[in-house]
């Protein structure tokens, strides 16, 4: 499994609309609405890096969301 | 379906107190009439329990499209009963241990006094020795609003267990202090040990942690009422093994529903701290009223005062407890931080500082724009800034870092 979060810019005003629609995608693991230089932070979890270029699309394609950066996890400590 | 992952730990928490105020019920009735010795009752319990715990998670890994039944509907995580792993060993013991002397004490306790609702909010002192167990254990320095949280639902509790009697005992006082709450905070801590761990790759699921401390709690349960018997001659685990069998449909009935209760205590405690849950599901004790009115209307305890002067202590201490679950839940901040790192610095290195920072709850490496994603939560913006920034730049390998606080989030269920 391959898990990545992806930080999204969203024009203004657009930010609830945006996380409706996000809330309805297939693989998300969490939607976290943030202040400071990003406006969501998504954490997603597929099978592969295809799957990861299919759900960045699919945010992409969201109205309003303005710009995507995706982080891939490499190694995790949780507690 | 995304539900914020603030109101997700509540349902959970506050459905596994519901549902412990109504076992507590059920418990108070076959104490009564059915199994009055706490040890027989308590062996019984887990005798039971397997069973019944074995059968519900039987059922949950039935598969259905692919998916189990379970991780459909109690916990994603779920893919079936497993066998405990070699890893999770050394907490399912602690934590068997704890369950099996916190029932034998709960259960002396309901034997003592009969009343669930003068019962229950002892127990939730607890949260005490939770706040200063987590203090040590997880890097987590409590911060003067959670202490006065904790100490707003100690006193609540106390008050809210006075029973409308005015009964008060000693002896359940001292079992309280030294049996119940010692073991919960074993069973607790382990507990969310467990629910944090990976297994395959996956988070641990609560089902399997749950099944496998009922069969740890039953061996320990066992071996107590065994050296019992023996040092005092007595014939608790003979009896035992026949109260399982004359009384077993209303056993498994406390059991069954016990399970579910500590399923979504479990993942309660996967997602907030350990004395924030139990703050939460302190509000049983509100709960376990209305059905010990019912208990009393149907004479299984005796019928309560109407003294005014009892019923308004008892009002001030569930008001308190319920205040206390108020602050703690308010007083939480998260945040993302964002770190890049200069060239020449070796990762791991990096990773390993930033874990030990307070308040820090994941360490994420990842390959991108930035070199790491850190999770931080803490009560206030001063204790970030104090405790978190500070010892950021204090770390030389880090270029730079954007600070990102978390105003709302949802999670998948």
């Amino acid at each position: 499994m391959i898990n990545a979060y992806i930080l999204t810019v969203v024009r203004p005003g657009q930010t609830e609309k945006a996380i409706k629609e996000m809330r309805k995608l297939e693989n998300i693991e969490k939607i976290s609405v943030v202040a400071g230089e990003y406006d969501i932070v998504i954490r997603v979890r597929v099978k592969s890096l295809g799957n990861l270029l299919k759900v960045t699309d699919k945010i992409q394609l969201i109205e309003g969301v303005k710009k995507t950066t995706t982080q891939v996890i490499e190694k995790e400590l949780t507690l | 379906m995304k539900i914020r992952r603030k109101y997700l730990f509540y349902t959970l928490a506050f459905a596994s107190a519901i549902i412990a105020a109504g076992v507590a019920t059920i418990d108070a009735v076959i104490s009564s009439f059915y199994i009055p010795n706490a040890l027989v009752f308590s062996f019984s319990c887990f005798l039971v329990g397997t069973i019944i715990s074995l059968l519900i998670i039987l059922i949950f890994s039935i598969p259905i499209n692919g998916k189990s039944l379970g991780s459909k509907i109690i916990d994603p995580s779920f893919k079936r009963l497993r066998l405990v792993r070699k890893e999770e060993l050394k907490y399912h013991i602690p934590a068997g241990i704890g369950n099996a002397i916190l029932t034998i004490g709960y259960l002396s306790l309901l034997s003592i006094l009969g009343d669930p609702s003068t019962v229950l909010p002892f127990s939730q002192i607890v949260i005490l020795y939770l706040v200063l167990i987590e203090s040590i254990t997880e890097k987590n320095i409590p911060t003067l609003s959670e202490i006065q949280s904790s100490v707003i639902v100690m006193f609540g509790a106390m008050l809210g267990s006075i029973s409308l009697t005015g009964f008060i005992n000693l002896e359940s006082l001292a079992i309280v202090f030294l049996v119940i709450n010692p073991a919960w905070v074993l069973f607790s801590i382990y507990q969310r040990k467990l629910k944090t761990m990976k297994i395959d790759r996956r988070p641990n699921d609560a089902l399997n942690i749950r099944f496998w401390n009922v069969v740890f709690a039953c061996l320990f349960t066992a071996i107590v009422v065994f050296i019992y018997d023996f040092i005092m001659d007595t014939g608790h685990f003979l009896g035992g093994i026949t109260a399982s069998i004359e009384h077993f449909e209303w056993v498994a009935l406390t059991m069954g529903i016990t399970f579910f209760s500590y399923v979504f205590y479990i993942r309660a405690l996967g997602i907030g701290k350990a004395s924030v849950t139990q703050a939460v599901r302190a509000s049983t004790i509100l709960f376990a009223i209305p059905f010990s009115l019912v208990l009393s209307y149907f004479n299984v305890i005796p019928p309560f005062s109407t003294d005014p002067v009892m019923i308004l202590i008892k009002m001030i201490g569930t008001i308190l407890v319920i205040l206390g679950i108020v602050s703690f839940a308010l007083t939480l901040i998260k945040a993302y931080v964002f770190i890049s790192v200069k060239p020449g610095y070796p990762i791991e290195e990096t990773m390993q500082k930033l874990w030990k920072i307070g308040g820090v709850t994941r360490v994420t490496v990842t390959a991108g724009y930035y070199d790491f994603i850190v999770k931080i939560r803490t009560r206030t913006l001063v204790k970030g800034y104090e405790k978190i920034i500070r010892k950021l730049e204090e770390i030389e390998a880090i270029k730079e870092y954007k600070w990102e606080s978390v105003l709302k989030e949802w999670e998948n269920i």
